[in-house]
């Protein structure tokens, strides 16, 4: 048996069906594209559906905030890796391109004066402005409007079910050009060749490569990042990966799952080793980067948890008499899914916060990604590199994209991300087709389609479902929530055993949604996206943002700053370089240190004073905290409010 | 704790038994930690479908005894039967078509809008019907539904007479009422377009409610009253 092609022209090709993906199809559909919207998840069902559903809209609660401030406060979070044009383009658009998600239903609570959203009621941290809006149901509701961009529009046409494998490319002297793509069509049994000279990756993250450590949707296999850089695209910052320091390490149908931020283990919270000796106190202040590596660090010297990790407590902030209750009800309402997790998995005790909880880091969100300009499409060369010396006719939205948050990500600005590089790159990707029909030469599909033909009935002696979970297994350990010069050089190497054995992987011949094919795809993807997070990792040889060295410091705020930029080449293979960033002017870089440093001898301080007294201190900042509403502002899962300490 | 899972595969059907190890003494697995272990070990090609772990994304529903359940919040006993949804027709093993139920709604979902008409709050009832994970459990029973396939399962019909999901089924279900009745609740959604939701639900089978017991919803939602009867109520079907 062997698999039949089908072939197929559009103008626009996108990949992935949510926030970005959706929006980016109807953009496209807009500019008057004729679209195909390519999903290996049933349409919508992605991590746009599974959040918690915050989004940052400039304006919508003060009339004083601007698109400056917006874009500088992007810029300070990511440690100015991410670029100016970039954080400009989502401060500009993160209105407009919000009501694309109302227009297809997403209906927001709205202010008393009926002229805009409910702004949620503090600015998230980092945010020097309200203007997070938050919604019923979460992310679901989210889900729902990006469902109907796609399914309702006549001038879309979608496959879900369906895996985009690789990106077909021209080449004219040193300029690159898309001409396509191959698709695997699980439903259908067959492969799609499809001619267009526009393609737009919006397919997500590579958190699966952690799995099970991490709270995002299992299609995260790094694809987007893969066929992008096999086609010889530049990925940006790809060392640059959120981890979450509080997630669930037991029982095991609830790993990796969200239980906690800094923020909401609040002021007397720590974390213990394994004895119940204080491994890292005034927890609420730290960085998410510093509760990781406290933990990794206990479990690196034997001190770990049962199940690698380390032990919460907050049972301190529940006894003194006065701001007890209240501390609970701000457990309640600033992170609710992460209690409601908590309580599930851990049982009733637990949920009460009478005992500490087990926790362990989890991969939530990668900030690096596809290298892009402000509308999404393909650059290389140096500094903020260049369209004409990128892929012409790649573009990419959402988390594959990079540059919009550097080394570290704002509260609820990922939804924003999505809508405005979708719409930004619907329309560029649009326009670009218009210039360029496709007109392509079939014979440079032959080969790749003839590649992949060959791999049903494939025999060998190898699962790839197996080298999957190794491979998960060492990238956790070896470019996972903490690092170093040893585990990447090991990496590397084990990495290059896997990628030898792709051809001893047993595929069965039958062509309707085989697992062992779509498996062995994915693997081949991870391999190559774990490779541009170690080739990234090994040249920042120090800690930075998303990217703990054990055996190295911090890279200090006052030195230059620089994105890493991996590339593919045909001949060469994996490289990296740097491109130099501009760094903020010292005075504010200055003015935080020290606010920061305040913060936490305060802390610390407080700490020390006798029960009676702290617990009338405490009892009035949480009531400064709750308002007159009693519940705490939400915290956003990844968001810098949830680490006070990465507050810019 | 042993586990039976029907496999459908290349045109071949079996039942294997998994042995499934739990990984601490007092674990109450769910249905997926089944499926990802067995997938991880002894059955690599298993093929189902999951994405979030945590009741969300409405992708990983199977049966489990014969009742649609969603896998990764369901727990499993010694001795269950884990099978596809028998209410879709089967492509590999648990893994059912899903896309002919969404592509019947093309075209009957008005979206629109913009500008200050935007900023109106919607009733507590659209945000309800919001909550529905698009998880298909509610197929179950539907009589509506089984009109697609001769009033009865997808495995009683022959493949060539197996209606053709790639044209959206002819007939509705509770998921699809639910997105026609949110329409009808949605401030922003013209009186024409309520019409003709109204227009549509009739046209995907609204009749089929009439004698029914009435469906069921995977996560909660009153499919019988928020939905089914609003849109009876608005009909002459009933009176
Ligand atoms: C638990 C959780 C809570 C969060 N909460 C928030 C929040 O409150 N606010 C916020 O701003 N952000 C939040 N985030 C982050 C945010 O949800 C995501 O970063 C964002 O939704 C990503 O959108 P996207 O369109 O880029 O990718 P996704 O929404 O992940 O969509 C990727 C799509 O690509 C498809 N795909 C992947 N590979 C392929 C392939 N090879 N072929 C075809 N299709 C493919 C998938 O099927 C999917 O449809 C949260 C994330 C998680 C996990
Ligand atoms: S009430 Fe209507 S939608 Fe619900 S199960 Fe019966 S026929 Fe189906
Ligand atoms: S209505 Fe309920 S059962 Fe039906 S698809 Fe939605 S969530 Fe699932
Ligand atoms: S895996 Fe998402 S609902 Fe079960």
């Amino acid at each position: 048996m062997t698999i039949e092609t089908e072939w197929r022209d559009y103008d626009v090709v996108v990949v992935g069906s949510g926030g970005s993906g959706s929006i980016a199809a109807h953009a496209a559909a807009e500019s008057g594209a004729r679209v195909l919207v390519v999903s290996k998840d049933p349409i919508g069902c992605s991590d746009t559906k599974i959040s918690e559903g915050a989004v940052t809209v400039r304006e919508v609660g003060d009339d004083s905030d601007t698109q400056a401030g917006l874009s500088e406060n992007l810029q300070m979070a990511g440690g100015d890796l991410p670029l100016p044009s970039i954080t400009d383009a989502f401060a500009e658009d993160s209105k407009v391109s919000y009501d694309t998600f109302r227009a297809h239903g997403l209906r927001p609570p709205i202010n008393a004066a009926g002229d805009k959203p409910q702004a949620m009621p503090l600015p998230m941290g980092g945010h020097t402005k309200r203007r997070s809006v938050g919604h019923a149901n979460n992310g679901v509701a989210f889900g729902h409007a990006g469902w109907q961009a796609v399914i309702q529009n006549a001038q879309i046409d979608y496959i879900e079910d369906a895996w985009f494998l690789e990106l077909i490319t021209d080449e004219d002297g040193a300029a690159k050009k898309v001409v396509g793509g191959l698709i695997y069509d699980a439903s259908g049994g067959k492969l799609i060749a499809v001619r267009a000279p526009s393609v737009v990756i919006a397919a997500g993250g590579l958190s699966t490569l952690y799995f099970p450590k991490t709270d995002t949707m299992r299609g995260n296999t790094g694809d987007a990042y893969a066929v992008a850089a096999r086609a010889g695209a530049d990925l940006v910052d790809m060392e640059q990966v959120q981890f979450l320091p509080f997630c669930l390490a037991s029982p095991p149908s609830y790993e990796g799952l969200l239980c906690g931020e800094p923020s909401t283990a609040s002021f007397l919270g720590v974390l213990r080793d394994k004895d119940g000796k204080v491994i890292l106190d005034g927890v609420y202040l730290r960085t998410r980067a510093e509760c990781s590596s406290a933990i990794m660090r206990a479990v690196e010297d034997g001190r770990g948890s049962p199940n690698g990790g380390a032990y919460l407590d907050m049972t301190e902030n529940m006894k003194p008499p006065l701001s007890g209750p209240y501390f609970y009800r701000f457990l309640e309402t600033s992170l609710p899914s992460a209690l409601k997790n908590a309580r599930q998995a851990l049982g009733k005790k637990a949920g009460k916060v009478e005992e500490a909880w087990e926790v362990r880091p989890g991969a939530h969100y990668m900030m690096g990604g596809i290298r892009v300009d402000a509308h999404g499409a393909s650059v290389s060369g140096n500094g903020d590199g260049d369209r004409s010396r990128g892929i012409d006719g790649l573009f990419a939205a959402g988390q594959a994209m990079g540059g919009v948050f550097g080394a570290n990500r704002l509260g609820s600005t990922s939804l924003t991300e999505a809508s405005v590089f979708g719409n930004r790159s619907g329309r560029a990707s649009a326009e670009a087709a218009r210039n360029r029909k496709s007109g392509s030469d079939d014979a440079l599909f032959a080969s790749s389609i003839d590649t992949i033909m060959k791999r049903f009935g494939q025999s060998g002696s190898v699962a790839a479902a197996t080298l999957k979970v190794q491979l998960q297994k060492q990238s956790w350990e070896c470019i996972g929530p903490v690092r170093t010069a040893d585990r990447l050089a090991k990496i590397d190497e084990l990495l290059e055993g896997w990628t030898q054995q792709l051809d001893d992987v047993a595929i069965p011949a039958y062509t309707t949604w085989n697992q062992a094919f779509i498996e062995f795809e994915e693997l081949r993807n991870m391999l190559d996206t774990a490779k541009a997070v170690a080739i990234a990792a090994k040249e920042r040889d120090a800690s930075l943002g998303g990217h703990v060295r054990l055996d190295k410091g911090y890279i200090s705020a006052f030195s230059q700053p620089y994105s890493t930029v991996v590339r593919h080449e045909a001949n060469a293979g994996w490289q990296v370089q740097r491109a130099a960033r501009e760094r903020t002017p010292l005075q504010r870089i200055v003015s935080y240190k020290i606010q920061d440093a305040w913060r936490k001898a305060q802390a610390k301080a407080l700490r020390l004073m006798p029960m009676s007294v702290k617990d009338k201190i405490l009892e009035k900042r949480y009531r400064a905290i709750m308002g007159a509403s009693g519940a705490a502002p939400q915290v956003e899962p990844g968001g810098v409010d949830a680490a006070i300490g990465e507050a810019a | 704790m042993k586990v039976e899972i029907v496999l459908h595969r290349d045109g071949q059907t079996e039942v294997v038994e998994y042995d499934y190890q739990k990984r601490e003494p007092r674990e109450k697995p769910m249905a997926l930690d089944v499926l990802l272990q067995a997938q991880a070990t002894s059955m690599p090609d298993l093929a189902f479908r999951y994405g979030c772990r945590a009741r969300n994304c409405g992708v990983c529903t199977i049966d489990i005894n014969d009742k649609p359940r969603i896998a990764c919040r369901a727990r499993v006993r010694d001795g269950d039967k884990l099978s596809p949804c028998a209410t879709l027709p089967v492509l590999s093993d648990l893994v059912v078509r899903r896309d002919g139920i969404a592509r019947q709604m093309q075209g009957r979902l008005p979206s629109g809008g913009g500008g200050n008409d935007l900023n109106v709050e919607a009733p507590d009832a659209y945000h309800d019907l919001t909550a529905c994970i698009e998880c298909y459990a509610c197929l179950d029973n539907c009589p509506m539904h089984a009109r697609n396939f001769g009033d009865a399962l997808p495995e009683t019909v022959a493949p060539e007479d197996m209606p053709d999901a790639s044209a959206g089924y002819r007939w509705g279900n509770p998921f699809s009422l639910l997105k026609l009745q949110r329409i009808r609740l949605d401030p922003v959604t013209s009186v024409a377009d309520k019409a003709a939701a109204l227009e549509n639900a009739l046209e995907l089978g609204l009749d089929a409610c009439v004698d029914c017991p009435g469906c069921k919803c995977g996560v909660g939602i009153d499919l019988k009253g928020q939905v089914v009867k609003e849109l009876l109520d608005a009909t002459d079907l009933t009176s």
